[in-house]
């Protein structure tokens, strides 16, 4: 029973993980953009849900469309204020990282000041978990992730299989040049591919939010799962992602038989490890290796 | 005053140590590590482990710690060969993450959260160094000498090795050069340096715990090589002097929230890393147009 309540935790979070890692990985593949403050975009989100949800006592849906927003529009300014200026003068993989990175420790550290470095909790209705059969506990919200995760994906498939937009965004990926010759222009387009991948963490911050807490330290715990699906589902999949968050999700939850709930990030790093020494390539990338 | 100085120049070579060796992979050869504080950690638990169990020799307890550091870095080594930079990232994020986890869980070795307290001072040839200003004088000359030698390493065939992988690692491999080799090396003699530092760290203060050796360190370390600039030689050392004194500049402003100085501190370092990197990418040192970092 324990393994199959594990199964059901690993499910949920590794919904959360998908959608999470879905987002960078949109993000990295169409614009080669290292952005590290995807962490920050989550907490973001997260903290805005619970400033309005659990403080202020706003309608869910209000707190959650605002949170939407803000990551939207966090995405957006990184990418109009922060990367466009570099790529204007180099855009080397490296300047980009770092000035990510310098944006993910502000945002942690004004969340921290703001709302204190502790953890906080968001409890809504749906978090109390109901015994289905004795020894197992299901919270709604496992379910409510998954359906989130594969509504997502079919919404942003059919959006970059279908639209006009989607198909310049995927040929982003492929040759920004010719798409400049086509009267697009790649950095509007990289607006676009901002707004969506941060859309993509919200569900994900909401839930985690209601499900475990929050602090404001859990971006690097982002940042290290986007990364590891992003590599083990293959650079630029996005289907690869999305099953390695799984994956990852599944493992951390899978290892708690074995392991205490501290091991959990070493797990991730384990996958990774193993995914890098035997195929770098990942799921469904191409060769990494140089 | 004269002893809040000397504390505060110990602790600034204790650091400029690591931002030095951390350069040196991430500057020399393009390997941008985020587990360097792990290295930093394990130099401090090896040598306070040494110290406490068999001899505070200078000469035992810190060969024990770098050449610890040196094997343990190939951990780190092997990702750096199979993939590209970007995703050695990943691999040493989680180097990181995992490295932290079992120094506050290998609670035999390391002592858990609660740290080792009680590390003898350091010996060199039975002469006890306790006196703070000999302390401060012993890390100056650490840190001279591994500048030193990285400096001569540099002008070496080797070091034009690591710039040219560090440019074109195609490049590289078309002229015969041993690359997976190079790499290696470069990231084994960085970690043990690194452990020089955390040796250091944990005679000076007596005292460590995980809490010196998290991925906030790291950022850290990244941020002074970054503020400095990377890839120069003096770039490392002046991001350094002035990250260490921004605490200090903070608790002087009476106006700032003095429980917030520690995020006051890393928002200021977050914020000069993003404007650092839109108007000079070369650091404070190196040029303003682009020279490096690929």
């Amino acid at each position: 029973m324990l393994f199959l309540q594990l199964v059901i935790n690993g499910l949920q979070v590794g919904a959360l993980y998908a959608l999470i890692a879905v987002g960078f990985s949109l993000i990295f593949g169409a614009t080669k953009i290292f952005h590290f403050a995807h962490g920050a975009t989550f907490t973001i989100a997260a903290y805005v849900f619970y400033s309005l949800y659990s403080v202020q006592e706003v309608h869910w849906v209000l707190s959650a469309l605002v949170a939407g927003l803000a990551a939207v529009l966090f995405g957006v300014f990184l990418d109009k204020c922060v990367y466009a200026p570099i790529q204007r003068h180099e855009g080397s993989f490296f300047t980009l990282f770092v000035a990510s990175l310098g944006c993910g420790i502000i945002v942690q550290n004004l969340i921290g000041i703001i709302f204190g470095r502790g953890f906080v909790s968001v409890t809504t209705p749906l978090s109390q978990s109901v015994e289905l059969f004795p020894g197992l506990f299901v919270s709604p919200l496992s379910g409510i992730a998954i359906i989130c995760a594969v509504l997502a994906f079919a919404v942003l498939q059919t959006f970059l299989m279908k639209t006009h937009i989607g198909m310049a965004l995927r040929s982003l990926s492929e040759n920004p040049e010719l798409i400049r010759v086509y009267g697009l222009s790649p950095r509007q387009l990289s607006s676009i591919v901002f707004a969506l991948g941060s859309l993509l963490v919200v569900p994900a911050a909401i839930l985690s939010a209601s499900s475990s807490g929050l602090n404001p330290a859990m971006s690097h715990h982002i940042m290290l799962i986007s990364l590891a699906a992003t590599i083990v589902g293959g650079v630029g999949s996005l289907r690869g992602a999305a099953y390695a968050g799984l994956l990852l999700g599944m493992s951390e939850n899978i290892a708690l038989l074995y392991l205490g709930p501290q091991w959990s990030e070493a797990v991730t790093f384990i996958v990774l490890f193993l995914f890098i020494m035997f195929r770098p390539a990942g799921f469904f990338g191409r060769a990494i290796a140089s | 005053m004269a002893a809040y100085i000397i504390n505060l120049i110990t602790l600034m070579s204790i650091n400029a140590i690591l931002a030095v060796t951390l350069n040196f992979i991430m500057g020399y050869a393009g390997i941008y590590s985020m587990a360097h504080a792990i290295f930093f950690g394990v130099g401090a638990y090896t040598a306070a482990f040494v110290a406490l169990n068999f001899s505070a020799s200078f000469f035992i307890a810190f060969p024990i710690a770098i050449i610890v550091a040196a094997i343990l870095s190939l951990i780190l080594a092997l990702p750096a060969l199979r993939v590209r930079g970007e995703y050695f990232v990943a691999a040493s994020l989680g180097l990181q993450v995992l490295g932290v986890t079992i120094f506050s869980e290998w609670k035999s070795f390391t002592g858990g959260l609660g740290g080792i307290i009680g590390i003898p001072p350091v010996e060199i040839f039975t002469y006890e160094v306790i006196n703070p200003l000999e302390f401060m004088l012993l890390s100056l000359v650490c840190l001279l000498l591994i500048v030193g030698y990285i400096a001569v390493l540099s002008k070496t065939s080797f070091g034009r090795n690591l710039k040219a992988i560090r440019d074109s690692e195609s490049a590289a491999y078309a002229l015969g050069k041993n690359v997976a080799i190079i790499k290696t090396l470069s990231v084994v003699i960085s970690s043990s340096l690194a452990a020089v530092a955390g040796a250091l760290y944990a005679v000076y203060l007596g005292f460590i715990n995980v809490e010196s050796f998290t991925l906030d360190t790291s950022v850290l370390l990244m941020a002074m090589v970054i503020i400095g600039g990377a890839g120069t030689m003096l770039g490392p050392i002046i991001g350094t002097v002035i990250l260490m004194l921004l605490p200090s500049l903070f608790s002087y402003m009476w106006f700032l929230p003095q429980t917030e100085i520690g995020s006051i501190q890393q928002i200021a370092y977050g914020a000069a890393m993003v404007l650092l990197m839109i108007f000079r990418p070369g650091g404070l040192v190196g040029s303003s147009k682009k020279q490096e970092a690929k």
